[in-house]
């Protein structure tokens, strides 16, 4: 009797074995194993073009144990040259023996010559690879981008993570700061807007920066100058290609036309005397008329004084509330930041305020009779609200 | 043993949706563009209503293979009933390779090898040996697991995406009827509907509540695509598995890491369930139409799995070839099949 049971039942108790592994194979993704022997765990890629060739500088994860193990992270920067991105990529291969894994790069960076030319001819490789996370952030640097990834950070034992770390949402949220990805960098460009924008990174050498521990020899990397980042500056694209570049307070006038910004500063003016602001609340907009060749641009946002140069009673500073004239003067340096971010971005054909996609989306018709107008033949209304916190 | 009504709902309101959310949005995508709703909510109202049509058959307390044999005689059933089964087969294709390309291109960092998801053909090959009136239980598991999935991925993503890129409709002219044409590819669900007739207890209101549960799957379906769109534009063409691509944005998900991967996996159990069906379903066909003698369903389930699996083999590298075939030259077997044929039998089977 247990015996037929026990046969009768088999059929179920290979059900449940099949079933378990297949869920195992599943679920097993590699069971989650990186060999780092064997892998180049890129943390970051810096493209510059070399004539007709690329130039790729990875910076690689390595396993702690060499002499740059004074931090969290270690790693190693590997150059390469082809034909094309996806060549110097294998060439890290060729080069090391160790098989690139894309999957944990969160960082490119594009040299400012490479930038001037159409990017997506090599970003295709990024947009294509299914391993590369296209929430991966983008930027451009000054110089190229082999300096740049190479170069020593006063913060981080490797350049790519001090640099992601400018990118965080706070830094965002200064309005200084306009970071971007892959994969709204791709839909800008392959949008009816055909721009974008990126984040211009520049090193600056860090004076008094620490230096290696007495007692041991320093390597030639660490003789060299340590360097801190700045990503103030934005670079504009159009068709892919960089054309412009917004000053810190144009990138600032455009975090506020986003609507991002809830925790910057910015100064004005109190009796002819700087004054510095805090920004609390920001509601940026961005608005075709019914003739597409005018266009509203409005700011609204809620200030608090912050500080000023000069000294003041003690009743002074225990108030956050603003001033009407330095509301004014407030307004007045913001509809300035804005209007110049307006003109250096027409300068440059680039659509940053996505007009032509507005118009797109809201009439096809008008899309078809105004697209090449936009957006160097709108004539901008800015309008600026600046209220304080009361 | 008997499916019972819950069941049927469930089946269609929770699994039949499960094989449009995986490549199916991409190729949308290639002809409609932003309007890529336009051709799933064309097919899933049209499918709604062979549906109801179908079910209405299911009055007649009889198998599809009875039915036909009633009306139109012993040989001429057995040929639908084969004829049935291998365009099942032939259905059942795309859905199977898409899951095996999804399986590896989604939980593997880098391309594992065929013995992987070799495991799944035996799964597949036992699961389809056992009769389809057992699967009732197996939906019952699943509605949940994909109600959570979607709604689990749909939460993450909504703060993600841009819903006014499906702006403006109409965009992609007469994209969205090529799209149509080759989105049929996905809509069979009316077939396999066909071959649970008698499987069931018909019961007044039956038909329009299943096409009501079929519609909103649907809806869910149309709300995932909307959502899809929003976020990638008109870099959606290129975002293939699009039901693990659209949470990863999801702004905790840097700190927590891929959470949303709790939700493609539950999807995907589901998936691995619905891409067997269509093979059941056929070897159902087969054995209604010559009875059951002894290991027929066996036999058959372990060869046409063995014939698959050579088949992924074949196709692993070269999906999107096949793909292009079935949307190009076989697309049209579909509307035949999946809508034609299962609306018609209501007319024509009027026989005691």
């Amino acid at each position: 009797m247990k015996f037929r049971h026990f046969v009768k039942t088999i059929p179920m108790k290979l059900y449940i074995i099949v079933a378990a592994v297949l869920l195992f194979a599943f679920f097993s993704n590699d069971f989650g194993l990186v060999d780092i022997q064997k892998t180049a765990v890129i943390l970051a890629a810096g493209i510059d073009r070399s004539g007709e060739d690329f130039r790729l500088t990875a910076q690689l994860a390595v396993p702690k144990g060499s002499d740059r193990t004074t931090g969290g992270t270690s790693s190693v920067e590997i150059k390469t040259e082809g034909k094309t991105v996806s060549d110097c990529i294998t060439q890290i291969f060729t080069d090391t023996g160790w098989v690139p894994k894309l999957v944990f790069c969160n960082l490119i960076v594009l040299g400012e010559e490479a930038a001037k030319e159409d990017t997506i001819s090599y970003l295709n490789y990024f947009l294509r690879n299914e391993y590369m996370p296209d929430s991966c952030l983008l930027a451009v640097c000054e110089g190229t981008a082999e300096k740049l990834i190479t170069s020593q950070s006063a913060i981080d034992d490797a350049s790519s993570l001090a640099i992601a770390k400018l990118f965080s949402d706070a830094a965002e949220k200064s309005g200084y700061v306009m970071p971007n990805t892959l994969k709204d960098f791709a839909i800008g460009y392959y949008g009816v807007s055909k721009s974008s924008y990126l984040p211009y990174l520049r090193t600056m050498p860090q004076d008094g920066a620490q230096t290696p521990s007495s007692g041991t020899q320093p390597s030639p990397q660490e003789e060299e100058q340590q360097k801190i980042y700045t990503a103030k500056h934005t670079a504009l694209f159009s068709e892919g290609r960089m054309t412009a570049l917004l000053s810190p307070e144009e990138t600032l006038a455009f975090s506020l036309l986003k609507g991002k910004v809830s925790a910057g500063t910015f100064n004005a003016e109190a009796e002819g005397k700087p004054v510095t602001l805090t920004l609390l609340e920001d509601e940026g907009k961005i608005s075709l008329q019914k003739d597409p060749t005018k266009a509203k641009l409005s700011v609204s946002v809620m200030v608090r004084f912050c500080c000023s140069g000069t000294t003041a009673p003690i009743e002074e500073i225990s108030s956050d509330e603003v001033t009407k004239e330095t509301l004014k003067s407030a307004e007045e340096v913001l509809k300035g930041y804005l209007s110049s971010m307006w003109e250096k971005a027409t300068e440059g054909g680039c659509d940053l305020l996505g007009l032509r996609k507005s118009l797109y989306r809201s009439s096809l018709k008008k899309y078809a009779e105004y697209k090449n107008m936009l957006p160097h033949a709108v004539t901008p209304q800015i309008e600026v609200n600046v209220a304080s916190m009361k | 043993m008997k499916l019972s009504r819950r069941q049927i709902y469930l089946f269609l309101a929770c699994v039949a949706p499960i094989g449009k959310l995986v490549v199916l949005p991409t190729e949308l995508v290639r002809e409609a563009k932003n309007d890529l709703l336009l051709p799933v909510a064309i097919h899933f109202l049209v499918q709604a209503a062979v549906i109801f049509c179908v079910l209405l058959l299911g009055r007649r307390e009889r198998g599809l293979y009875e039915i036909l044999e009633g009306t139109f005689g012993r040989v001429f059933a057995k040929i639908c009933m084969v004829t049935l089964s291998l365009f099942l087969l032939l259905a059942g294709l795309v859905p199977l390779i898409e899951q095996q390309l999804f399986v590896q291109g989604v939980f593997y960092d880098t391309l594992p090898s065929v013995i992987a998801y070799a495991p799944f053909f035996v799964f597949a090959a036992y699961l389809a040996s056992k009769p389809l009136a057992h699967m009732g239980r197996v939906w019952d598991i699943l509605a949940p697991l994909f109600a959570v999935g979607l709604l689990g991925i749909l939460l993450l993503s909504v703060g993600s995406a841009d819903y006014a890129a499906l702006l403006p409709i109409g965009a992609s002219g007469t994209g969205f009827l090529k799209s149509t044409l080759s989105a049929s590819v996905w809509f069979f669900d009316a077939p396999l509907l066909l071959l649970l007739l008698g499987k069931f207890e018909y019961r007044e209101g039956m038909a329009w509540k299943g096409a009501l549960c079929y519609l909103g799957g649907g809806l869910a379906v149309l709300f995932f695509l909307a959502t899809f769109y929003g976020i990638f534009e008109e870099t959606a063409i290129n975002q293939i598995f699009a039901f693990s691509k659209t949470a990863k944005y999801f702004s905790g998900i840097t700190v927590l890491g891929r959470i949303d991967y709790i939700f493609v996996y539950a999807l995907a159990l589901v998936l691995a369930f619905y891409t067997v069906l269509p093979a059941q379903c056929a070897i159902d066909g087969v054995v209604q139409a010559f009875g059951s003698p002894r290991h027929l369903q066996t036999i058959l389930s372990a060869g046409i799995f063995l014939g698959y699996f050579v088949l992924s083999l074949v196709f692993d590298y070269s999906f999107f070839a096949l793909l292009k075939f079935m949307t190009k030259a076989l697309v049209y077997l579909f509307p035949v099949f999946a809508t034609l044929i299962p609306a018609l039998l209501l007319t024509l089977g009027r026989q005691p």
